[in-house]
């Protein structure tokens, strides 16, 4: 029943909106640390040269004609990696923060079949960029929340950084939530019985721009999950996850 | 005291006015400019509307059964109803709809991305990017 005899695929997913500058550094990393992945860049409707830059790059590029936010971004590439049959799809920010030395750390779980879903977790990691005090109160905040609601451990439901194994990239493609989606995607994958790992990651501060987070958005992030952790759907239909006919 | 609720002219304005609302909501959804599905809340709560006007007397009854004192305070608490259930349908169907844009723009750029596959493996690389 197994085939073995091909090694399996993994696809890098980049969600990039105005990170032209950025881009090329990070993609340029990624490429070194792991040659033998593919990398998908989804220019979430851009208007600086982000495309240019990642096709320049060699990589797959979703271009969104209408900018969609990072959970349609990231949902882009995990319907790509369905449609691709990819066996692992691996998603990092296109800002720089997310170290790819970590990647190949992050897939080993997934083609050893001990996790569907990696989380990369700043706080596992010793040292690198841990944000400020007050955000991580927030992340301290989400960590309870996620427990107590649906049981996920974790301790970094905000990071960005995160590996899918077949099961949660039918997931995610399937549906993913929109507007903040990081804490919401893992109690989504709890919730649908996905088995969830922690690795440790490094983050770096970004080097071009500015972070979308100020003090405003970050109330509005917490109150929003909160929210949507407290009406998290249990979604019957998602859950038998059907097989996709093929097209 | 269902001569007291409204005015014969008011009634009059107000069937006036309600009608002609109903007349402009026909008239989009034959022009195909309003869907015959998104016209049926707003058909339907103008038709109660209009009974509501024609015959007051059924607001002395809801005014009795909410133990609401004056009747013309049924009047707005109904009237508030009828704004509220029409915009909760609006926003519905914005909900939908930008589910459904979300959707369709992850299609165009896996189509896109397809396009562009096939593009590379047809002509030669040097060929440029076709801007």
């Amino acid at each position: 029943m197994q085939l073995v005899a091909a090694p399996p695929r993994a696809l890098i997913i980049v969600p990039a909106f105005n990170e032209g500058r950025n881009l090329p550094a990070v993609l340029a990393a990624v490429r070194a640390a792991c040659p033998a992945y593919d990398i998908c860049v989804v220019d979430d409707g851009s208007t600086d040269d982000t495309a240019a830059v990642a096709a320049r790059a060699g990589a797959t590029v979703l271009r969104h004609p209408v900018n969609l936010g990072i959970g349609g971004a990231v949902q882009a590439g995990y319907l790509w990696a369905r449609e691709q049959g990819y066996d692992a799809a691996i998603q990092i920010d296109g800002d720089g923060q997310h170290d790819p030395a970590y990647i190949a750390g992050a897939v080993r779980p997934i083609f050893e079949g001990r996790a569907d879903v990696v989380i990369g977790s700043r706080f596992l990691a010793e040292g690198g960029f841990r944000s400020t005090l007050v955000r991580r109160a927030g992340i301290r905040y989400l960590t309870w929340f996620l427990r107590l609601r649906c049981g996920a451990r974790t301790t970094d439901p905000t990071s960005g950084f995160r590996a899918a194994g077949r099961k949660a990239i039918e997931l995610f493609a399937t549906w993913y939530p929109s507007d903040y989606p990081e804490p919401e995607a893992i109690a989504f994958a709890t919730r649908n019985h996905l088995r969830l790992l922690e690795v440790p990651v490094r983050m770096r501060e970004r080097e071009h721009g500015q972070s979308t987070i100020n003090i405003g958005r970050s109330l509005y992030y917490l109150v929003k999950v909160s929210i949507a952790l407290l009406l998290l759907p249990t979604r019957p239909d998602l859950l038998s996850l059907p097989e996709e006919p093929s097209r | 005291m269902s001569g007291e609720l409204l005015t014969p002219h008011m009634r009059v304005f107000a069937v006036v006015v309600l009608l002609a609302f109903l007349g402009w909501v026909t008239v989009l959804v034959r022009h195909h400019r309003l869907s015959l599905r998104d016209s049926l809340i707003w058909l339907l709560s103008t038709f109660a509307a209009l009974l509501v006007t024609i015959f007051p007397q059924l607001l002395v009854w809801t005014a009795r059964a909410l133990q609401i004192e004056l009747p013309a305070n049924a009047l707005f608490t109904l009237t508030f109803l009828y704004v509220l259930l029409n915009l909760l349908s609006i926003t519905i169907a914005v909900s939908t709809n930008s589910a459904r844009v979300r959707r369709l723009t992850q299609e165009c750029a896996l189509l896109r991305a397809e396009l562009q596959r096939l593009r590379e493996k047809q002509l030669p690389p040097a060929s440029g990017d076709g801007g």
